[in-house]
């Protein structure tokens, strides 16, 4: 842009009510606003099939989105956070609300946007007539599910979700599922005119250490995007403009403020413990706006992309040339250490499959390896992608939910005989090294076969604690009995570890384990040498294994194998590890301990 | 028809989290499974959030649980045992 002369903006204040903390001088980025005007048109008789289908295909989308966000959600902010979105979710699949718009659609010959306007402001008035505080918040999240749909059905993408630079955003109002969806790297503050968030707006704000002021009445109507801010997220105060003065004393205070707090660190490659082990650290990323982290934290590559995002954006099944331009991108951000990618770790319902009939037991059901294997062609054409964009990145492919060595076998022919049919065509492919990922009990127990015909092995932590202990991590009646530190949870780890030193493979481990430092140090005593986590976890895991031996965590990895209950390997790594590194584990780092007495 | 008397003994009522979890359940069976409450000012289909959350339940409320169909035994059971659990929040 060219250098036009121009009067120096006047600097204004806002007071509002903040709700998350932190200090940020920034640039705006303006959210048109969300109330967007929804127009009634009248249908042919014969055009009312047609939209009623429409809407079904935007449901899904919007649902394909909604487990997306809550998957991240409980990734990166905890499973505490997930819930909201569960809710949203059923009131995505509620019949209520579906019945209510199809009918509509059929009755009114209306266009899908109205009808879903109608249905939702039907139900807005219901609730907005309980007298009871709770309840009416929960008209935000009808709002926020009808909101998505109507976008679902626009086929627009949120400003928000991917940002080409750090931006302070500037909206009338935020929803929580949009916090979820936010480029958290890049988001470095939110502010809104409208006040009474949610406390679980506010809540997400926090656990993602992003500065949220609300209730600032209309600060979004003088605001352009790349006007200079300043957020003072613990007083409430915004300046927009900010004058000279302003900004020295804010500047003052940033830097105070930026001392406490490092997240950022330049360091990458392996980091090393005290007594010289190398331990490599690596990614685990979903949504293309993760990807900026794998370099940012200094990764060393991606351990784990989790390939079913490409699903989240479309309503069909993603093409070979785009899966193998999205698998090029990931490749280039895996960098020599390259990406491993996962094979689609979906069930029918995810894609939507019409013959897809409902099953009892999703979680014990058809899904990831086995549903490929059943839905041949889904499965080829992944594979062929992969093995096409290998030519021109680095690739591993990783088999998700392995029951057992012939289902690694029963995958490799597939491979083998896509690499022949690519080579017949004269296609250009490259060589890419094939992986199992252990997640359900039948594979430990059966792991040194699996391990003999695969390169290396991939520890699904979360998956496996939940099968290994037959508990579902949703359920909150059982939530007592998922304990990550049981003791079947540690044998079976260490008789992974014991199976690939055998056959000479590496192992990585990929759950929510490897990006826990407590839990790190147990894994690295009991021989991990590779972790793969959420990228923004990385400064923080080589920083604390970076001040500890592995003679010591081999001592404490040694006597938690021979605890006989989960409290007793909990209790003794808690004491274990503030005895020997007390300043590296705070008690909020620790293992919490849930006694079921 | 099995009908039973439940309370909301859990602090924060039947809200959304809450109420996901009791939709969840209710959904893995055929029956047809309502919830009303005790003093008759609503009455909900269990499998519906929209219209569980309507109930608008709070910590002390009676409601009237009933369950009409093929497994409805196992229904009811598995209700009940939701509630006597506090939806697992009974430490908060």
């Amino acid at each position: 842009m060219s250098e036009i002369p121009r009067l120096k903006l006047r600097e204004k204040h806002w007071q509002g009510v903040s709700v998350s903390d932190g200090l940020i001088i920034g640039k705006v980025l303006r959210i048109p606003s969300g109330t967007r005007n929804i127009l009634r048109t009248t249908l042919l008789d014969a055009d009312v099939e047609r939209e009623t289908r429409r809407l079904k295909a935007a449901v899904r989308l919007a649902r394909m989105q909604l487990l997306a966000i809550r998957n991240r959600a409980e990734r990166e902010l905890g499973i505490e956070h997930a819930y909201i979105f569960d809710a949203h979710i059923l009131m995505l699949e509620d019949k209520k609300l579906l019945d209510d718009v199809e009918a509509y659609i059929r009755r009114e010959r209306s266009n899908a946007e109205w009808a879903v306007k109608v249905a939702a402001d039907k139900i807005l008035g219901i609730y907005a007539e309980i007298k009871d505080d709770y309840l009416r918040q929960r008209g935000s999240d009808i709002e926020d599910v009808t909101r998505r749909i109507l976008a679902a059905l626009s086929g627009e993408d949120p400003a928000y979700s991917k940002l080409e630079e750090d931006a302070v955003i500037v909206a009338e109002d935020f929803l929580p599922s949009a916090v979820a969806e936010l480029d958290f790297r890049r988001t470095l503050a939110i502010v809104t005119d409208a006040g009474g968030w949610t406390s679980h707006t506010s809540i997400l704000a926090r656990g993602l250490g992003i500065p949220a002021v609300v209730g600032l009445r209309d600060l979004h109507r003088h605001v352009k995007t790349g006007d200079e801010i300043i957020v003072d997220g613990s007083t409430g105060d915004v300046y927009l403009h900010p004058n000279a003065a302003t900004l020295n004393r804010y500047k003052t205070a940033a830097t105070v403020a930026s001392a406490n707090v490092s997240i950022v660190d330049d360091a990458s490659g392996a980091v090393s413990t005290t007594d010289g082990i190398k331990i490599i650290l690596q990614a685990n990323v979903e949504l293309p706006a993760e990807y900026d982290g794998v370099l940012k934290y200094g990764a060393m590559g991606i351990g784990l992309y989790r390939s079913e995002f490409l699903f989240a954006q479309r309503v069909d099944l993603p093409s070979e040339e785009l899966q193998r331009a999205a698998y090029v991108e990931v490749g280039k951000f895996g960098g020599e250490k390259g990406a491993t990618i996962r094979l689609f770790d979906l069930g029918g319902d995810k894609i939507g499959l019409a013959e897809t009939e409902t099953e009892r037991n999703p979680v014990l059901g058809l899904r990831a390896l086995r549903f490929g294997l059943r839905h041949i062609d889904v499965l080829r054409t992944q594979v062929r992608a992969i093995l096409r964009a290998a030519a021109e990145v680095k690739l591993s492919l990783v088999l998700p939910m392995v029951s057992d060595v012939s289902d690694v076998r029963r995958a490799r022919k597939i491979i083998d005989e896509e690499r022949t049919r690519l080579a017949a065509d004269g296609q250009q492919y490259g060589e890419i090294k094939i992986g199992a990922m252990i997640e359900i009990p039948s594979a430990v127990m059966t792991v040194g076969s699996i391990a003999a015909e695969v390169d290396f092995l991939s520890l699904g932590t979360n998956d496996l604690v939940q099968y290994l202990l037959a508990v579902d991590r949703g359920n909150e009646a059982v939530a007592e009995w998922f304990r990550t530190l049981h003791p079947a949870v540690l044998q079976s780890i260490s008789q992974v570890l014991a199976a690939s030193k055998l056959a000479d493979i590496p192992v990585s481990v990929c759950g929510e384990m490897a990006g826990t430092p407590a839990y790190a140090v147990v894994l690295l005593g009991l021989g991990v040498r590779r972790l793969s986590m959420t990228p923004s976890l990385i400064p923080r895991m080589r920083s604390v294994l970076g001040k500890i031996s592995l003679t010591d965590a081999e001592q404490i990895a040694n006597e938690c194998l021979r605890c006989v209950e989960a409290d007793d390997v909990e209790d003794l790594v808690r004491a274990e590890l503030s005895k020997r590194w007390g300043a590296l584990f705070t008690s909020k780092s620790l293992p919490i301990g849930r006694s079921k007495g | 028809m099995i009908e039973s008397r439940v309370g909301i003994t859990n602090r924060l009522g039947l809200h959304a989290r809450a109420a996901a979890s009791l939709v969840r359940t209710a959904g893995r069976f055929r029956s047809v499974i309502r919830l009303e409450r005790c003093d008759g000012t609503a009455s909900a289909d269990a499998k519906s959030i929209l219209s569980v959350l309507m109930l608008a339940a709070s910590c002390g409320t009676e409601l009237t649980l009933s369950a009409d169909g093929c497994d409805e035994v196992e229904a009811n059971k598995a209700v009940l045992a939701l509630f006597a659990s506090g939806f697992g929040e009974h430490e908060q």
